[in-house]
């Protein structure tokens, strides 16, 4: 089991560096549907695994919550808010992409040396997975920083979230289960506000482009 | 019966969706308020006898100390007084056709979903579950801070939402590290759990620990807004409705607050010292202290001030929580009770000011004394207790929380902290004193209060804030003895 553990959280870090060098809208979100099937795949890994140990179901019931709201709805939702917003394509990035890339790689060094020296995370060999999940997270927030779109920002907050459920499962098997649901409903219900807030956004700036709206400040 | 307090606005929200008549919704949301303050009155009696309220229901996730009952009242109280004011608030927004009868129900019901997400965050052992409640009270105010829907509220309110929602996210990532902390110490069935996190706090993993803690004070401080995290809340602030400010300044924050409280026990707990936590929280604070009185100085909006200087008092609630001594998380406690009282009258009074006048700028406004009596009088007198002026209740703890640092020997972060203090003083009174006086009034505007039932209710708040400044009852003094000796253990 531990191998293909292993193997999915490789996967999923490819799917942040896939999600760093996407260049429209678009793409994020299918590169979004994707990490969200191998975090689908990796919960029901664990939800049939605790099922043959202990006979419990809490993992799977996660996983199928897993499936509804991060596979299905939510990038249905995507898609919707972007057919509505997005008349024009723009270029959404600061940087170019290689920087990108390579800003990535040196996050993934750094979250490997970090953890690394921390004790009481590894037991004598360094906990890779989790070191993968966590630089899933820095990748989200990079990815949110780097983009100018709403929606971008969006899809950015939404991978975070990818990373702390994925760190979750692999550093402690998944938290309790009423913790978790309460989690899923909050990101769904998060998600639908933002996405009717992106269409506040382009009704009253006429564009969803994050930098032109600063008139608060001081 | 505490399963009766969340109860309560759910079901006023229930009967917000059946009820069309506006003069329903006013009473709904009065009545709830009036029982939720009643529900909270027999639970804090209950408290005072037994220490702790525990249900079996439900695996035990309902729970009540006097750590959660003392911020518990808080939000119970100025809910009542929020419901009160908005009555009169709304109808005379609806008089100017700022909103229609179909909005004043979405601010209803967000409202109460708004208490009924705060009160489940004071109400449970389970920190994770607590984590959900405190995610969604953004989730819920989110469309409130936005709800006048100009260009500015939009951008306020996406701010809020974004800024808010990932800061709480990092929080979630502390509370996974402090479950891992925790693997091998607990069983399953008590993970999260905060008295068995407390109880065992000796064994759990250090470095782990220490991880954790730095991610929920981040996550944490943000909805706290502790700078440097602090940049959505003077937006969010200033621009929702006045009542709803009042909320997110008196309740939200210290709500936030109650979650960072939780974990530094824990961990202080754990290391039996509060070296580690207490130089990141004294850093924090102090530096949030330093960031309002460089604003207030340059504020040309009113409501923006008054937000700056809530981020100042949750500064000074900082500091007290990081020296960790039973005088300092004394005043600390005492502290959060008299800003939230302080800051909600001076919100509530803000609405009325902007009713008048019809604008947030400073400059625009001229002889409040004129125009608005009793408003302008309460609004002076709740800036010099802001400011720190006695008779007022946040002087007596601003006092305890200074002489606790003094006590400590630390006479740098104690002068330092007068300094800026005195320098914020000052601050409210150049930027904001110009106000209340002047003959040229606007031609349009009459003189007299609009907001008759809003005005009984600062003047209620006047008279508690001036009550607590100069005695506080032995029944409270017990609760906050109670909440400092469970906080410190032992």
């Amino acid at each position: 089991m531990s191998n293909y553990l292993d193997a999915l959280s490789v996967l999923l870090l490819t799917s942040a560096f896939m999600l760093m060098g996407n260049k429209r809208i678009k793409s994020y979100i299918k590169t979004f549907r994707l990490q969200s099937i191998l975090i689908a795949l990796l919960t029901g890994i664990m939800g049939i695994n605790s099922l043959y140990n202990d006979g419990n179901v809490d993992i799977l019931v996660v996983c199928m919550v897993v499936i509804g709201i991060k596979v299905v709805y939510i990038p249905f939702l995507l898609n919707k808010t972007y057919e509505n917003v997005e008349y024009k394509v723009e270029k959404d990035f600061f940087l170019n992409i290689p920087i990108l890339i390579i800003g990535c790689c040196f996050i993934v060094v750094f979250t490997y040396f970090s953890l690394s020296t921390t004790t009481g995370i590894n037991t004598g060999t360094i906990n890779m997975q989790v070191v993968n999940s966590i630089s899933l997270i820095l990748i989200g927030l990079f990815f949110m920083i780097s983009r100018k779109k709403a929606i971008g920002q969006i899809v950015g907050f939404l991978v975070i979230e990818n990373g702390i459920f994925v760190t979750a499962l692999f550093a402690t098997q998944g938290m309790p289960f009423i913790v978790d649901i309460g989690i899923l409903m909050d990101i769904l219900v998060a998600v639908i506000i933002m996405g009717i807030m992106v269409f506040r956004i382009d009704e009253k700036f006429g564009s969803t482009d994050i930098n032109k709206i600063k008139d608060l400040r001081g | 019966m505490g399963f009766v307090l969340l109860a309560v606005p759910v079901i006023a929200v229930v009967l917000f969706f059946l009820l069309k008549k506006k003069q329903y919704q006013h009473a709904v949301s009065v009545a709830a308020s009036i029982i939720l303050m009643l529900i909270a009155a027999l639970l804090t009696r209950e408290v005072i006898l037994f220490k702790t309220i525990e249900y079996s229901a439900l695996g035990g996730i309902f729970y009540i100390d006097s750590l959660s009952i003392i911020v518990l009242d808080i939000v119970v109280i100025i809910g009542f007084m929020t419901s009160i004011y908005s009555i009169g608030y709304l109808e005379e927004e609806l008089k100017h056709e700022k909103l229609d009868k179909g909005r004043l129900r979405i601010y209803y019901i967000l409202m109460y979903a708004f208490i009924f997400t705060m009160l489940l965050a004071l109400t449970v052992k389970n920190i994770g579950i607590m984590w959900v409640a405190i995610e969604a009270t953004t989730l819920a105010s989110a469309f409130l801070v936005g709800f006048y829907n100009g260009k500015d509220a939009i951008e306020a309110a996406w701010k809020y939402v974004i800024i808010c929602s990932v800061g709480i996210a990092i929080a979630l990532l502390g509370i996974i590290f402090l479950q891992f902390s925790s693997i091998g110490v607990l069983e399953s069935s008590q993970f999260l759990d905060w008295t068995a996190l407390f109880n065992n706090a000796q064994e759990l993993k250090g470095p782990t620990l220490r991880l954790a803690f730095i991610f929920i004070l981040i996550g944490f401080g943000t909805k706290a807004g502790l700078a440097p995290m602090h940049t959505w809340l003077p937006d969010a602030h200033s621009q929702a409705p006045s009542p709803i400010s009042t909320l997110m300044s008196g309740v939200l924050l210290n709500g936030a607050m109650y979650g960072i409280i939780r974990i530094v026990a824990i961990i202080n707990h754990s290391f039996g010292n509060s070296i580690f936590v207490g130089r990141i929280m004294i850093t924090v604070g102090v530096l949030s202290v330093v960031t309002a009185a460089v604003f207030i100085f340059t504020q040309k909006d009113y409501k923006r001030l008054l937000a700056y200087s809530s981020i100042e008092h949750m500064g000074i609630i900082a500091i007290a929580i990081g020296f960790f001594t039973p005088l300092s998380i004394f005043g600390g406690l005492l502290h959060m009770i008299n800003h939230s009282f302080t800051k909600s009258m001076l919100f509530l009074s803000s609405g009325n000011i902007l009713q008048k006048y019809n604008t947030k700028e400073i400059s625009k406004i001229k002889g409040m004394f004129k125009l608005l009596p009793v408003t302008a009088t309460v609004f002076l007198l709740g800036l010099f207790a802001i400011g720190g002026t006695p008779p007022f209740s946040v002087f007596a703890s601003e006092l305890v929380v200074i002489s606790a640092i003094f006590q400590e020997n630390n006479f740098f972060v104690g002068g330092l902290l007068i300094l800026l203090l005195a320098i914020i003083f000052t601050g409210i009174v150049l930027t904001m004193f110009k106000i209340f006086y002047g003959n040229d009034t606007p031609t349009e505007t009459s003189p007299g209060e609009i907001n008759i039932p809003g005005v009984c209710t600062i003047v209620g708040l006047l008279v508690i804030i001036t009550t607590m400044g100069l005695y506080i009852p032995n029944e409270l003094k017990g609760l906050i003895e109670n909440a400092v000796q469970i906080i410190i253990g032992g």
